[in-house]
């Protein structure tokens, strides 16, 4: 059907309103990547031959949906029995009968399947009373396993597009820009910049076009909630797209996704048709003035496209190379138009805001960063996945109340925060409130929201390592101190992790990376040193064990480093398969010896031992 | 008009334009790699950087680019202030770094106090700096037969697919105006080879001696209206037939007055 | 290797021809024939009319390009920094000597081809392999030689 005017948008909301009052009883089966990588797809065939079975088949599409992510990946295929909450992981499709059975049509709780506490041991059964999920506020996730991510009228159902209404019907573009500005939302695509400042400025500048494009690449390794919004609500990031666009006046949009997300891709290619399809994009939407398209483009793979200028090429077809911003792409953006470039999560927030006001939106989080963010908290702790808290909860709330604190009670070292373009935080910050501003003061940055938790097997030198080799194999090329400076950077860590590295080279490391910071052409290579740097300043005893000691406390640069099998090895023979380098001898029920001039110090050993009885020194 | 400050001195300059050029056209030497009158400015060997302030800015200064930085009225520009000359000599440094071999890399280091690098040589670095004039060049001279390939550090100046060129018509303009001459090409026997592609020159008619390849006349004599013939004579015969015809107007003119 | 291009034009006809669509392309391209052969890149050249200097930049410029024919499957060895902190690394040695290719090459067979990925964002199952389309998370050292098997 089409949807002309209000009307016909609130008789499909009430429709599907009605559908849902009508079964409350339903099966819902997350399939974000995480779980259909862990095998969601079958328990969701398995499930729909199961209410097939039970005379069931003509309601399956109310009953069963397929949600997008829950965020806690690790732990799929999670399955939701409502009206219940009753939450279960690591679902087979052999346990499909029993739920059906038992929890869906009767009100038994299947306890093997539910959610252990990694704390103490004990069995949760609803889903809110995790604590992974009691302490979460969610307004960007907020239909996030909640609805089928690509039933359009589902979408409509939780008020979905009642913001585009509102701002067709109800509020001038001025008025759409002011709600926003007031609001306090500040870009989540790692700058933080003001949403409505942004769109106030883009609107104010006369030209033929103006554009609005959905930055949905998420480069930073270690984040992907922009993955799991475009997959679980891609409606949710058209709307935000929409109300964009009537704002600064656009009559274009581009979401550029990246091409690694393809079910991201599928989604947001289904949602797009679908509005297509019933007039929601389209000329006169709504029957008002406001006419709007969308067109997907697919990123190719280069970090620095995360570049707003780089990002534009990318779009016209050209090879990702930032320009100098002396002039901002908001002012001369795509084919040199003013543009609007926001990030996913971003847009995702606009319709709440629009539906539920500003001074709801700026009640929540600190008075500089209002609203909620989006994290991906990974890394050795032990519930990871994506969670949306209030701006300004301490890092300590996020790593031990929501993540259940460290793997295996390791000590905690540090946090990574901001990608590539952030830095490691230590203990002693640990109660830090989270914000825009603090993380920034501390020498980090909010990034997209990634949150990597490291213990004391992490090396934090290595870590410096590690983003140095991604930047310099993410550098575009084009300016000398991002291609050549990181390179150098590199060059110098990496004599430090192979024990060759010199006191001189501190001072050198940093001298290097301010003159790449003040030299560099765009963003990449500005902050690129901040990984360095930031571990430079909290954690240089790290640093100085390796220059000046030749040791590697973490255990894991390879040339500072012996493994030796302690005597308390059972002979299990598990550790000698696994060394692909033969340097382990060793007969059943006899303790193993590592051959040290064969050893490569790979940690396969270490990673196959069930008995500790490796030690790395 | 509009007014700025250049190293202490009120110098006149036109509304958005661009600060490199206002401080050339001031004889105040700062050295680039990438900038070319001929194509747009890139921005991208950051050698140009000055440091910029406004009495506004309440003691605050910013670095920039001055091939890519429009003028603006008011605008205090130091060419050589310390943090600039510091960046310039590490940026030097860098390109030292990689192109070790380069004289003309050397010189321009040597100029900035760096004689020798304090990075890690890069093993083999050859003699292309990436500035990319030559392909921007071809560019602007409608070829587009040339490009960037790859990126990062192991980015590299290449015809497409790495096999002679089918847009190159062998004009050279790449080659003559690379700063570290690092293109090769070779000329002899009434050929030229550039980009593994082979031309064949255009002979003069009268001496013999080569002009331009026969593809790069062709495309003058379509695109720029350049008769094809005035190509097979060769720059000297060229002003030797100049001459003889002023010479001739010469005559005329003296039997004419007399 | 010898290729029927007549699908090509099946990938041309889905796009306008600018070169807007020049990426969009060259990925059906890639993912048709798993890399992008030559024929097809002067193919689209002429079809979307951008030079071919501008088709082959953009060619080697972003990562989920190839211009080598890859193997049969593909091993992709994610490693983002949950990935890498989780083991990425061991995985790729391991990996690498039991198909006895470093990172990047195809086995003689033209089996597998084995590559390291920036982030594919599937953090909270770190380490992740990915092999074809399908995706294996908390990958453990003992099912490295099962990923290899793995049809």
């Amino acid at each position: 059907m089409t949807i002309k005017n209000v009307k016909d948008l609130n008789k499909i909301r009430k429709t599907s309103l009605a559908t849902q009052k009508k079964h409350p009883k339903k099966v819902l089966v997350c399939c974000g990547t995480g779980c259909i990588a862990n095998g969601a797809l079958k328990i969701v065939d398995s499930v729909r031959d199961g209410l097939e079975k039970r005379n069931l088949k003509d309601v399956t599409v109310e009953i069963l949906k397929e949600t997008g992510c829950h965020g806690f990946c690790e732990l799929g295929p999670l399955v939701i029995i409502e009206p219940q909450e009753t939450f279960y992981t690591k679902v087979k499709p052999k346990h499909i009968e029993d739920i059906l059975d038992k929890s869906f049509l009767d009100n038994e709780v299947i306890e093997p399947l539910l959610f252990t506490n990694p704390v103490d041991g004990s069995k949760i059964t609803k889903y809110n009373d995790i604590s992974f999920f009691k302490h979460q506020q969610r307004i960007a996730l907020r239909n996030l396993g909640k609805i089928s991510a690509h039933d359009m009228n589902e979408y409509i159902g939780v008020d979905g597009y009642q913001a585009l209404a509102k701002v067709l019907f109800e509020m001038t573009p001025d008025e759409v820009i002011g709600e926003v500005t007031k609001s306090g939302l500040r870009g989540r695509g790692g700058g933080g910049f003001s949403a409505g400042r942004k769109w106030k400025i883009c609107k104010d500048i006369k030209a033929d076009k103006h554009y609005v494009i959905c930055n949905g690449d998420e480069g930073d390794p270690g984040a992907f909630m922009d993955r799991s919004i475009m997959e679980g609500d891609p409606h949710g990031v058209l709307e935000g797209m929409m109300i964009a666009a009537y704002a600064i006046g656009a009559k274009e949009g581009y979401i550029y996704v990246r091409d690694e997300y393809p079910l991201a891709v599928k989604h947001l290619e289904k949602a797009i048709l679908d509005c297509e399809r019933t007039g929601l994009l389209g000329e006169n939407i709504l029957g008002s003035d406001f006419s709007f398209t969308i067109k997907i483009a697919r990123g190719a793979g280069a970090f620095v496209c995360g570049e707003s200028s780089a990002l534009m090429k990318s779009v016209a077809g050209e090879v990702g190379e930032p320009r100098a911003k002396y002039v901002r792409s908001v002012v001369k953006g795509l084919y040199d138009e003013p543009t609007v470039l926001n990030n996913v999560e971003t847009l995702v927030n606009v319709p709440t805001i629009i539906r539920k006001g500003a001074d709801w939106y700026s009640s929540i989080g600190t008075k500089k960063s209002t609203g909620t963010q989006v994290f991906s908290l990974v890394g050795k702790v032990r519930n990871t996945g994506l969670i949306e808290v209030p701006m300004g909860i301490t890092l300590r709330e996020i790593i031990f109340d929501i993540g259940g604190g460290i793997l295996d009670d390791r000590p905690f070292k540090a946090v990574q925060t901001g990608g590539p373009s952030g830095g490691c935080i230590p203990e002693s910050m640990l109660d830090l409130p989270v914000d825009f501003d603090s993380l920034t003061e501390v020498g980090s940055m909010m990034g997209s929201g990634g949150l990597i938790v490291m213990d004391d097997k992490t090396c934090i030198v290595d870590i410096a390592k590690y983003f140095l080799e991604f930047l310099v194999e993410e550098s575009c090329g084009k300016c000398t101190p991002c291609c050549e400076g990181l390179y150098q950077l590199l060059k110098i860590v990496e004599r430090i992790c192979a024990g060759k590295g010199v006191e001189a080279d501190i001072e050198k490391m940093e001298r290097l990376s301010e003159n790449i910071m003040l030299g560099s052409l765009c963003g990449l290579g500005k902050s690129g040193p901040n990984p360095l740097m930031s571990t430079l300043k909290y954690f240089k005893d790290e640093y100085i064990a390796h220059i000046k000691d030749k040791k590697c406390p973490a255990g894991v640069c390879p040339e500072l480093i012996t493994y030796e099998i302690l005597d308390n090895c059972t002979g299990c023979m598990a550790c000698i398969p696994a060394c692909g380098y033969d340097a382990i001898e060793g007969k059943k029920k006899e303790v193993h010896v590592i051959t040290q001039d064969k050893c490569t110090k790979c940690g396969a050993c270490y990673a196959v031992c069930n008995f500790d009885s490796i030690l790395v020194s | 008009m509009i007014h700025i400050t250049i190293n202490g001195k009120v110098v006149q300059a036109k509304d958005g334009e661009m600060l490199l050029t206002v401080i050339r056209r001031e004889q105040i030497d700062i050295p680039t790699l990438c900038h070319h009158e001929a194509v747009e400015p890139s921005g991208a060997c950051r050698l140009c950087m000055v440091e910029i302030t406004k009495p506004s800015w309440d003691g605050w200064c910013d670095y920039v680019t001055s091939c890519l930085y429009p003028a603006e009225d008011g605008l205090i520009v130091n060419t050589h202030a310390p943090k600039v000359n510091e960046l310039r000599s590490s940026i030097l440094d860098m390109f030292l770094a990689r192109h070790p071999k380069s004289p003309e890399i050397r010189q321009l280091a040597a100029e900035y106090g760096v004689m020798k690098t304090q990075f890690e040589e890069v093993v083999d670095g050859d003699n292309c700096i990436l500035c990319g004039i030559c392909t921007r060049i071809c560019d602007t001279m409608g070829f587009k037969a040339i490009s960037m390939v790859g990126r990062g550090h192991g980015k590299e100046v290449a015809p497409p697919l790495n096999m002679a060129p089918a847009a190159c018509v062998g004009c050279l303009s790449c080659a003559k105006n690379c700063p570290t001459n690092y293109i090769e090409y070779n000329m002899k026997n009434g050929g030229l080879t550039i980009w593994k592609k082979d031309f064949e020159m255009i002979a003069c008619t009268e001496c013999g001696a080569t002009t331009i390849t026969k593809e790069f006349a062709e495309y003058l004599s379509v695109n720029r209206d350049i008769p094809f013939d005035y190509f097979e004579k060769c720059d000297a015969c060229h002003r030797k037939e100049l001459a003889g015809t002023m010479g001739r107007i010469a005559n005329w003119d003296r039997e004419a007055r007399s | 290797m010898k290729h029927n291009f007549d699908n090509l034009n099946l990938i041309f006809d889905k796009y306008p021809k600018t070169q807007e669509s020049l990426i969009a392309v060259l990925q059906d391209i890639q993912k048709e024939y798993q890399y992008l052969p030559c024929e097809a890149l002067e193919q689209t050249s002429e079809v979307l009319d951008v030079p071919l200097s501008k088709v082959f930049s953009v060619s080697t410029f972003y990562n989920s390009f190839s211009l080598t024919a890859k193997g049969d499957k593909v091993i992709k060895i994610c490693t983002g920094t949950a990935c890498h902190i989780r083991g990425a690394k061991l995985l790729q040695d391991q990996l690498e000597n039991h198909l006895s290719i470093k990172a990047g090459e195809t086995t003689e067979d033209m089996k597998f081809t084995l590559e390291v990925v920036a982030c594919v964002g599937a953090c909270a199952m770190a380490p992740v392999v990915v092999v074809g389309e399908k995706y294996h998370g908390s990958v453990k050292v003992s099912k490295v030689k099962k990923l290899v098997k793995a049809k």
